[in-house]
């Protein structure tokens, strides 16, 4: 037997309502997914896999850089709360080695940039490469201390 | 009651069988995983899964189409494996018909073989695998496989349920976790996972071709991440590192 359906109560509607905006702003502060293609066959780039952590001290930016010769490695500063990244791999990659017969090009380099949420001295970088991960330190800006009385 | 997600049968499924699922999670390491599995003891496809709630999206294998979400086997091994990320709003009717089905093909073990994502990742070279079980015996059997036991915490996402339906429905069920990236595909920890699955079976599986492919794997499973990725933060994944409160 269907089961009979409950009368929807002022309470309801204002549940539902609120229900309602909660999921669209999720959907609207969730970090930004842009649908466009991970590489550029013009410019021989892939984009690689980024990560950044924000610590109390530091931002780290990581990178998933396979097949890539750690000698080649460039990290630039674009500007205050931007770094760019850029790599060479051992051997260049064609599309057919990713799957993809119908496209024409081959990959050389991994490109991206990268976004710092928190103010950073960009003066003071730090990296590291281990097992084809990228890992960049940079220290934030201290802001003034409140005392606490 | 109108089925929101249904498999469709190619071949006829071995019944007693043990089903791995190779679902997309952190760091890929199911996916990476199962997908090993399948090409090394060549499983034939057996069935797929369709619904309205997947995206509108095929995937070809040397012109033909198929659908993304596939079931494969052979006489006595069962593997799901998905060419997409499961999207959040389906993975609870999408985990409930599996185990369903499982149920139906009398599968004798589950296994859910994921990441567990921990952030010092790139400071371990043979990351560790823990379990997780559906009742006490299949714990203990994992402890006696030397596997260390998950005793608390959050699971979240596909293994989370089917570990949950397996349970509620009596199927013996298990996970194996391997310490794993979140974001970056990570085949070291789906060998791990591998070699754990193999004492449990028993079945011999070569890990040299995985070990020779992880940067390649890395490279053509950077797309697949990303989206994996954004699925998971849709599911609250990141719950799994939250602290517990028992009072």
């Amino acid at each position: 037997m269907q089961e009979r359906r409950r009368r929807r109560t002022i309470l309801d509607l204002i549940r539902e309502y609120i229900e309602d905006i909660e999921a669209l702003s999720e959907e609207f502060m969730e970090p930004s997914f842009v649908e466009r293609p991970s590489w550029n066959a013009r410019t021989c780039c892939l984009e690689p896999l980024c990560s950044v952590f924000v610590t109390p001290d530091e931002v780290i930016v990581t990178a998933d850089l396979p097949n890539t010769n750690p000698d080649t490695i460039e990290i630039s500063p674009t500007d205050a709360d931007t770094i760019e990244i850029r790599a060479e791999m051992k051997r260049k990659i064609r599309f057919d080695e990713l799957g993809i017969t119908h496209r024409k090009g081959e990959f050389q380099f991994f490109h991206c940039q990268t976004n710092i949420p928190v103010p950073v001295n960009m003066n003071i970088i730090k990296t590291e490469f281990k097992r084809g991960i990228l890992e960049v330190h940079i220290p934030r800006k201290k802001g003034y201390k409140i005392k606490v009385e | 009651m109108v089925e929101t997600v249904n498999i469709i049968e190619r071949k006829v499924a071995p019944s007693n069988a043990i089903m791995l699922n190779g679902l997309p999670d952190v760091g890929l390491v199911g996916l990476i995983a199962t997908s090993h599995i399948i090409s090394e003891l060549k499983l034939a496809e057996i069935a797929y899964m369709d619904s309205d709630l997947f995206p509108p999206v095929i995937v070809l294998h040397e012109g033909l189409p198929h659908a993304p979400i596939r079931i494969f086997g052979n006489t006595d091994l069962i593997a799901s494996f998905s060419e997409t990320a499961i999207p959040a709003d389906a993975v609870q009717p999408f985990t409930r018909k599996l185990v369903d089905w499982a149920q139906s093909k009398n599968v004798k073990l589950m296994v859910a073989m994921g990441g567990m994502p921990v952030q010092n990742r790139q400071d371990i070279m043979e990351p560790r695998v823990f379990g997780a079980a559906s009742n006490k015996s299949l714990l203990n059997m994992l402890r006696e496989k030397g596997i260390e036991v998950l005793k608390g915490g959050y699971m979240v996402g596909p293994y989370a349920l089917i570990m949950r339906y397996c349970a509620e429905r009596n199927v013996p069920a298990i996970a194996l976790l391997a310490e794993s990236f979140y974001k970056y595909p990570d085949p070291v920890a789906a060998a791990a996972t591998l070699k754990e699955f193999s004492k449990i079976s028993g079945l011999k599986i070569d890990l040299s071709r995985l070990t020779e492919k992880g940067e390649e794997i890395r490279l053509k499973a950077r797309d697949m991440m990303k989206r994996t990725e954004r699925e998971l933060g849709r599911m609250k994944k990141t719950q799994e590192y939250d602290l517990p409160l028992y009072v």
